[in-house]
């Protein structure tokens, strides 16, 4: 049976803050005991692999680094309804997936969780690189609070 | 009819990358046909000098999202090759079994996500989930198993983590390996549906022949339809050429209208992927195999490269009937726990080959004699397939030109779609020095 909340992680870690999502979820997996209604999923760049995890749960919360314009290291919370993609790229190829699509495709397809989140986090260095920046790495508790005050479904 | 054409399709959708269609056109004359590829390169082969030889599968898996399982199997072989490690016969066949799951993961998402759509003359996958609803959530099942086969045994659906020098840090349990045997076994009813919505638009498919040279491994002994075994091999002559002289095949060169390097053999350009391996070795395919081929009137010698996609699904068929029986081959045997210590036995100089989803991937690493890595040459399928698709493109568009520039631009990207290329993975465009 699965967990009726999942927490995805998305992005590269090899590209500084892209992946941020992925150490996020890698963090909160270690004390995933403690949360015992939600599955913590390193979903890479997985793309449209992103709607299998999603399928049968009640709530999808999607962690990754977003370009918003926002000041670097701000996180946001915001719905799939609120924001349109502007992704030049959108043909929903396997590796250019578009999360806001998918969402949608997944909805038309009636395997989408009633509640879905995102939490997009503005990077500040988005180039080759096995490390976060210090804009990103130093909020770290705000981001965990933020993604454990979440683990609740409406 | 007097009349010209310009298109310029900027970063051709549904591939994986970047890639540029550019023909310009006057009065029936065709004046320029280009395939361009302006991506990034990323510098893997220089990110991974330096590392311990341990490390090098779990860096170069993040090359690509949709086959990290295929480079990781290529770094790993090279590794092993290059410093003596051995693997054994059970690590081996997980091994294989983990590289099936990424053909059936890879294929599907190509056949169902990104080629269908252009099948039901739909812009995407998106408004393809309303006007085939059904056949949308069967290819997402497929797509789903293949994921979650994924992650049994590589740990991790994309990236895998199970993968080391001298074999695998974990194999599944017996129970494991039988509850994924009746999970292959249950979707064929799947496999079968998917043939018949394929089969029932395959009207759609063009009709377009260009003989070129095919290249692909071959594995004589046993002979195996091979994704993972074997040598070099080439419909444009008899016998193989050794993994470590691939290089003498790739022949790689730089082209003006692309940041990654093209590749030629015995002619112009050659080709790589399902359509090539089918070409070098459809006899050896599962009999579910032979029958999906059979029912497109998909034959060895075929030169369109539009049926590349049927060549998929021929060899989904494959692969899950090979697994099947694989999996009883194991645990017939009995299933060992193995502890892997591999450790350099000498520094050394070598190369690793595997079949990606769409097409033959090698990778070729030095080291010292602590293990650490000196350097690193990468050469993958979509770079090898360049020159062939740019060849392709001169052929077709003199035939189809009278159809109007939007059918042309239709055409052509459904052309290169048909390679299932991942033209982000073109690594390594340049070599560069900084001062």
């Amino acid at each position: 049976m699965r967990r009726p909340i999942v927490v995805l992680g998305l992005g590269n870690p090899l590209m500084g803050d892209e992946g941020v999502g992925v150490a996020l979820v890698q963090d909160l997996a270690r004390r995933a005991a403690d949360y015992p209604a939600a599955d913590f999923v390193d979903a890479g760049t997985g793309g449209l692999s992103v709607l299998h995890q999603m399928d049968g749960r009640t709530k999808a919360i999607l962690v990754d680094c977003a370009l918003m314009g926002e000041a670097p290291g701000t996180i946001r919370r915001f719905t799939p309804d609120q924001v349109a993609s502007i992704k030049s790229l959108s043909g929903l190829s396997g590796h250019e997936g578009d999360l806001v699509r998918i969402v949608a495709m997944a909805r038309a397809l009636g395997q989408c969780p009633n509640e879905v989140v995102f939490l997009g986090i503005e990077p500040e260095v988005v180039a080759p690189g096995r490390t976060l920046s210090d804009g990103v790495a130093g909020r770290w508790p705000e981001y965990m609070r933020q993604i454990l005050a979440e683990l609740t479904c409406t | 009819m007097s009349s010209a054409m310009k298109i310029h399709v900027h970063h051709v959708t549904r591939v994986e990358g970047h890639g540029n269609i550019v023909v310009n056109a006057s009065n029936g004359k065709v004046e320029k046909v280009e395939w361009q590829v302006p991506e990034a390169p990323r510098f893997f082969e220089a990110m991974v000098r330096g590392h311990s030889y341990q490390d090098i599968q779990t860096i170069v898996s993040r090359i690509c999202g949709i086959c990290s399982i295929t480079h990781s199997l290529a770094a790993t072989k090279a590794v092993e090759n290059a410093l003596g490690i051995e693997v054994s016969e059970q690590a081996d066949a997980v091994r294989i079994l983990m590289h099936y799951s990424e053909q059936l993961q890879s294929h599907v998402l190509h056949i169902g996500y990104l080629a269908a759509p252009d099948f039901f003359g739909v812009p995407s996958v998106v408004p393809l989930a309303a006007k085939a609803g059904e056949a949308v959530k069967t290819v997402i099942r497929l797509h789903r198993l293949a994921n979650e086969w994924s992650d049994l045994i590589a740990g991790r659906t994309t990236h895998p983590v199970t993968l080391t020098p001298g074999g695998l840090t974990r194999i599944p349990t017996e129970q494991q390996f039988r509850d994924l045997q009746q999970r292959l076994k249950d979707c064929v009813k799947d496999l079968n549906a998917v043939v018949e919505v394929v089969l029932s638009v395959a009207g759609v498919i063009p009709r377009f022949e260009r003989p070129t040279e095919y290249v692909s491994l071959r594995q004589d002994n046993p002979a195996t339809y091979t994704f993972y075994h074997g040598q070099i091999a080439s419909t444009d002559c008899d016998g193989t050429v050794p993994i470590n002289d691939w290089k003498t095949v790739a022949n790689e060169y730089v082209c003006d209208q692309s940041t990654s390097k093209w590749c030629k053999w015995h002619r112009d350009a050659y080709a790589v992927g399902a359509l090539a391996r089918f070409n070098n070795n459809a006899d050896l395919l599962s009999p579910m195999a032979k029958e999906v081929a059979k029912r497109f009137g998909l034959k060895k010698g075929c030169t369109n490269p539009f049926m590349n996609t049927v060549a998929q699904l021929v060899e989904v068929g494959h692969v899950v009937e090979t697994s099947i029986r694989m999996i009883d081959g194991l645990l017939t045997k009995g299933l060992k726990q193995e502890k892997v210590k591999a450790k350099p036995k000498r520094a050394g100089k070598a190369s690793g080959c595997v079949e990606a989803p769409r097409g033959i991937l090698f990778h070729e690493y030095e080291f010292d004699k602590k293990g650490r890595c000196l350097s690193a040459d990468i050469c993958i399928p979509t770079g090898q397939n360049h020159a062939n698709i740019q060849k392709d493109f001169e052929a077709l568009v003199p035939q189809i030109l009278h159809e109007g520039q939007d059918a042309v631009r239709h055409k052509l990207e459904m052309l290169v779609r048909s390679y299932d290329p991942c033209i982000s993975c073109s690594t390594h465009a340049l070599e560069v020095t900084f001062v």
